[in-house]
């Protein structure tokens, strides 16, 4: 038997290890899953869309199509048409970002032309109905210099470009609009009454010239075979005070050539000849048009009055008379309204039926009806969002109740019947809940905090509060004096101190000034709170929340200003903050300081503690990413061989992504700082790369992506921070800047991207439990989710040999992007700009909201729904078995017993 | 030799003149070149306007083409350089292309491979884009079958046995094996499980639970 054992032990021994081996791979595989894509029913069901289109530069309504549509172009470069009934997207096609995108000209007869570019320029032809591509061209300016002056327009069926040689002549040319054949070449008009305050109202091109006091008003149809200049003095047509005047503005949207004289006059051409209206220019700001009506041409204008009223005003041309039935004044407020399109025409009943199309300065766009009534609106402002902030929303009232029943005072008793009185409310509340429809409207937390507020910041300074299980808007609110370019929000209240309420703060500029602008509001209403709209005295630098909050439970804001000083909001707090440090990285010079902020009883003041230049001089930063404040619960990460390797969670820990030459080629340098001390913990460079505004922190991971410029290609950098098999403090102490005797071990790795990323994030959980999954926004209008594990820096061979880990997947140098990877499936997102991922309440789920031209929200589980049953659980199939089980144990038993009993008689 | 020198020579000149023609016909002023091709869309393509879905990216965006109604398209006013020609669709893959422009305007078009990245496996110019597949998006819901069902493993662990028990005895004939079996059977009794009227009995009248124990007594011991 000894024998025996003797001769299996070692051969058992090496059984159990290959067990555990298997064991090994069997837990990573079924931990590591690469798979995360929905299932086809799942379509929308957690998910959402919207598409924009950006604030609209030109509009047409098509009438020759049997579905009304109306045709836009937009500063966003995007040519779409929109139903006329809903306001939706019908075709849309984005052109290029940079100015080779750019929409010069739209022109909608039965087919849509546009121009697009800037020298050369491209001239297509569109199908109104499906928007496809019917013809184009390509159209280059000899004179490159005065191409920024170019006007065209179409006439007849001919692409006229006018090229202003301002105080000399016009050079006009005309092409066939389908082949861009050049009919007839260029003419040149004699035009040395032409200045740079010039309009075109096609096909007369308006001039005011001449000294003060003898101006003359000189018009020239620039198409016609003859060359005749309308002339006659200014003065004929306004009452010139000091002599000086004659501001052109042109008409918008208007059927008949016309201007504006100094927002005075209104003055239109006809027949070839100056016809001064009669009718009153109502305000100053008014936008004017001509559009045909039933009796005859007719006027519109619309302004906004004082007392925030939409006024729209109709004369007509003809009589000069007001037409009551389409002008009215509405007590809606459209700021700074535009008259981008107007149509009229006439109903059964000799009535007018108008639709005006009407932008707004918050980029706005509505489809008003006579009578100022709006038909739809469209809140374009969308397309530019700058900042996201996903607020928490209240817990129900019932539930707070419950919440506080335990801290309440009082007998035994009083317990008692409150705890029956509060079961009672469940009770009605659950009865009501069912005799009603479930009201989604309510905005409560729901069981697993997956239902929030979605507080989006635009470029036009219009702030929206969001429904995020909707996409609904909840409110919104147009700050006209923020421009929020490089804005910041802090959440600096969240929703549970009842009865107090969440108070979210924006950071901007003052649209004049530039100096600091702070606007304050409940983001469940979108109404100003605490300070409400606060002007700072100097630009800022930085901005962050108080580490600590207030007996309110408020965070208070700390500024840093251009002159180093501290400003605290509300100043009370200023003796909370200690221990604070901040950073500013100072883009076109590369230079990155730290300061510490300390209060000396008085006030806070900003000491600067360091300050480097991390790239050398001559760097540009192109992306500094801090760590996000996280509560991180998973210190380390099990190895294969039953050890712990310990992160390194420094939560001051800044990456700074710079672009820099080096002796003739451009470099990539990456740095990872210490945010405190401003010592360097990790750093890389990669020579002839640019280096991509893309990097994401989280936890111990960093990661950067830059365009290899010898190859050709997109690679991502990873690197991974490692305190090592022993942990350097005591589990729970906090992580100290100032231990720096010992330096975190480094692990870095980088892979090919075949693809071109427009934005990355990685997902965020409550406790960063879960997996962290990179998710990269692609140039196709895709979202990938890549797991963090087919980008770990310890993958196998990654490192010099032997660095890689058991564990972890064999390394390959090109990433995986396959289709199920695509968090978006065909939704496709145009201009992916930025994702901004939120924690829910449950650990494994992370909501992500993907903002660009559209909108677009899901929510991603990259661990799988551990903490979820799966939403295909089947309910009834286990209930069904479970009763099957009862019955046919009780019946075999029943059945048991009488043949037992049969026996026994025998 | 001077005769072959001479036949090198015409060729040059030759192929120096199709460059110009080419270059006249492409270039469209200060050095910009077309990118020409065509999209053929899948064969089981249900959408009529696949056109409108369908987009040319250059560069990842930097220079965008839009498909005419047969599916021919044209970039146009791109500087010569090296660009990857992607075909955007929501459902199609389709394969990207490396298309290269010289100085001179000669275009060539070839694999794109980000790894070997001096790998040249040329393809046809004017571009010929094919649909590789559909994109699969999606995963595929599991459906309930008997076969999958039955070939469980926790479901054979448990009918295996199940047919050892009632089957086997069955089969062999023999007294002997019989009256073990019966053995067996009668020591696993049901008295693990209650009742059902003496549950509820016990329930209701809980007056006498001392009889009903006697109760069981009886009925063991008439056993």
């Amino acid at each position: 038997m000894g024998v025996l054992s003797n001769k299996f032990k070692p051969n058992f021994l090496g059984l159990l290890k290959f067990i555990n081996s298997m064991n090994w791979f069997i837990v990573f595989f079924s931990l590591i899953n690469l798979s995360m894509c929905i299932y086809e029913d799942q379509i929308g069901k957690f998910d959402w869309r919207q598409t924009y289109i950006g604030r609209i530069k030109f509009a047409q309504f098509d009438t020759v199509s049997t579905a009304k549509k109306i045709i836009v172009a937009t500063e966003e470069n995007v040519l779409a048409a929109l139903n006329m009934k809903t306001g939706q997207v019908v075709w849309r096609h984005v052109f290029e970002t940079a100015s080779s995108g750019n929409i010069q000209l739209l022109h909608v007869a039965d087919k849509v032309t546009s121009v697009t570019g800037s020298n050369p320029y491209l001239v297509r032809g569109w199908d109104t109905n499906t928007g496809i591509l019917l013809w184009e061209w390509s159209l280059t300016l000899q004179d490159d210099y005065r191409a920024e002056y170019a006007e065209w327009w179409v006439q007849n069926g001919m692409l006229v470009n006018l090229l202003p040689f301002f105080g000399s002549h016009l050079e006009v040319s005309m092409y066939n609009l389908v082949s861009g054949s050049n009919r007839g070449s260029t003419s040149k008009l004699p035009a040395q009454w032409t200045n740079e305050g010039c309009v075109l109202t096609a096909p007369y091109y308006s001039c005011v010239s001449g000294s003060a006091g003898s101006q003359l008003l000189l018009s020239l149809d620039v198409t016609s075979k003859a060359v005749q200049i309308l002339s006659k003095p200014l003065s004929d047509f306004i009452n010139l005070n000091n002599g000086v005047g004659g501001e052109l503005r042109e008409l918008d949207g208007s059927s008949i050539p016309g201007f504006i004289v100094d927002n005075k006059k209104i003055i239109l051409l006809r027949n070839n000849k100056f016809e001064p209206l009669s009718v009153e220019v109502s305000d100053s700001t008014v936008s004017a048009g001509v559009v045909d009506g039933v009796e005859g041409p007719m006027l519109l204008q619309i302004w906004n009055e004082e007392n925030k009223a939409f006024s729209l005003r109709a004369h007509s041309i003809e009589t000069g008379k007001v037409i009551p039935e389409i002008s009215s004044t509405e007590k809606v407020n459209i700021p700074e309204p535009d008259l981008l399109a107007g149509m009229c025409s006439k109903s059964g009943r000799e009535q007018h039926v108008c639709r005006l199309l009407v932008g707004a300065a918050d980029d706005a766009v509505h489809l008003m009806q006579q009578a100022g009534r709006t038909l739809w609106s469209r809140q374009e402002a969308l397309a530019n969002v700058v900042a996201v902030e996903f607020v928490d929303l209240p817990v129900s009232d019932t539930d707070a109740e419950l919440e506080t029943e335990f801290g309440k005072e009082g007998s035994v008793w009083s317990a008692f019947t409150r705890r029956l009185y509060t079961q009672y409310q469940q009770l009605t509340k659950l009865a009501s809940g069912l005799d009603s429809a479930e009201d989604s409207a309510e905005l409560v937390r729901d069981y697993f905090n997956l239902h929030k507020v979605i507080m989006l910041v635009t470029q036009a300074g219009k702030i929206f509060g969001m429904d995020n299980l909707s996409g609904r808007i909840l409110w919104e609110r147009y700050e006209a004096e923020l421009n929020s370019a490089a804005a910041l929000v802090f959440t600096r209240r969240a929703a549970r101190h009842p009865p107090a309420d969440a108070v979210v703060s924006v950071i901007g500029k003052h649209v004049d000034t530039g100096n600091g602008y702070i606007v304050t509001l409940d983001p469940l209403t979108g109404s100003l709170v605490e300070e409400g709209r606060y002007a700072a005295s100097a630009r800022l630098r930085q901005a962050t929340l108080a580490p600590a909050p207030l007996a309110t439970g408020l965070r208070a804001l700390l500024l840093l200003d251009e002159d180093d000083a501290v400003q605290v909001i509300p100043h009370s707090a200023a003796p909370l903050v200690e221990n604070m440090y901040m950073y500013v990285a100072e883009k076109e010079t590369g230079k990155v300081e730290g300061f510490a902020l300390r209060y000396n009883g008085k006030e806070l003041t900003a000491v600067r503690t360091w300050s480097s230049l991390p790239g050398g001089a001559g760097a540009r930063v192109v992306a500094a990413v801090a760590a996000r404040a996280a509560d991180v619960r998973s210190p380390g990460r099990a190895l294969p061989d039953r050890s712990v390797l310990y992160k390194y969670t420094n939560p001051a820990l800044l990456l700074l992504v710079l672009q820099r030459k080096d002796r003739g080629a451009d470099e990539v340098v990456s740095v990872a700082l210490d945010g405190v001390t401003g010592a360097v913990v990790a750093g890389a460079t990669h020579r002839r790369a640019s280096a991509l505004p893309l990097a994401v922190h989280a936890d111990n991971c960093l990661a950067y992506l830059y365009r290899n410029d010898k190859h050709r290609r997109v690679e991502i950098a990873t690197m991974e921070l490692y305190e090592g098999p022993t942990r350097w403090s005591s589990p729970g102490a906090p992580f100290s800047s100032w231990e720096e005797w010992r330096a975190a071990s480094v692990r870095r790795a980088a892979y090919v991207l075949p693809a071109t990323p427009t934005t990355a994030a990685l997902t965020h959980t409550r406790r960063q439990i879960a997996d962290t999954h990179l998710l990269l926004g692609l140039s196709t209008g895709s979202i990938v989710e890549l797991p963090w594990a087919l980008l770990e820096a310890r993958r196998l061979g990654a490192g010099p040999a032997g660095e890689g880990m058991e564990g972890t997947l064999p390394y390959t140098p090109e990433l995986p992007l396959p289709a199920d990877a695509a968090v978006n499936y065909n939704r496709t997102l145009e201009r992916l700009a930025a994702i901004h991922a939120a924690p829910a309440g449950l650990e494994s789920t992370s909501l992500v909201l993907a903002t660009g031209l559209d909108l677009y929200y899901t929510r991603v589980a990259p661990s799988k729904t551990f903490d979820l049953l799966k939403d295909d659980f089947d309910y009834y199939l286990i209930t069904i078995v479970l009763i099957a089980l009862l019955v046919a144990t009780y019946s075999t038993k029943y059945f048991a017993s009488r043949k037992m009993l049969k026996q026994a008689w025998k | 030799m001077y005769r072959m020198l001479v036949v090198g020579v015409c060729l040059c000149i030759v192929n120096k003149a199709l460059c110009n023609v080419i270059s006249g016909e492409e270039e469209t002023g200060s050095g910009r070149y077309m990118i020409e091709g065509r999209v053929y869309p899948p064969e089981d393509q249900e959408s009529l306007t696949w056109q409108i879905d369908t987009k040319i990216h250059v560069n990842g965006g930097e220079y965008i083409g839009f498909i005419k109604d047969d599916g021919s398209f044209a970039v146009h006013n791109v500087p010569s350089g090296s660009y990857v020609v992607e075909v955007i669709n929501p459902d199609y893959m389709y394969e990207p292309i490396r298309v290269e422009i010289n100085s001179k305007g000669k275009f060539r078009a070839r694999k794109v491979n980000y790894i070997l990245t001096s790998q040249v496996i040329q393809v046809p110019y004017p571009l010929r884009m094919k649909a590789l597949s559909r994109f699969r998006y999606f995963q595929v819901r599991e459906q309930w079958r008997l076969t999958d069902f039955l070939f469980n493993p926790m479901v054979i662990m448990m009918v295996l046995p199940l047919l050892f028990i009632m089957l086997l005895p069955k089969m062999m004939n023999d007294p002997e094996a019989k009256e073990d079996l019966k053995q067996i059977t009668n020591m696993a009794k049901m008295s693990e499980l209650p009742e059902m009227s003496e549950m509820f009995t016990s329930w209701f009248n809980k007056r006498s639970p001392p009889k009903t124990s006697a109760k069981t007594k009886q009925i063991k011991k008439r056993q």
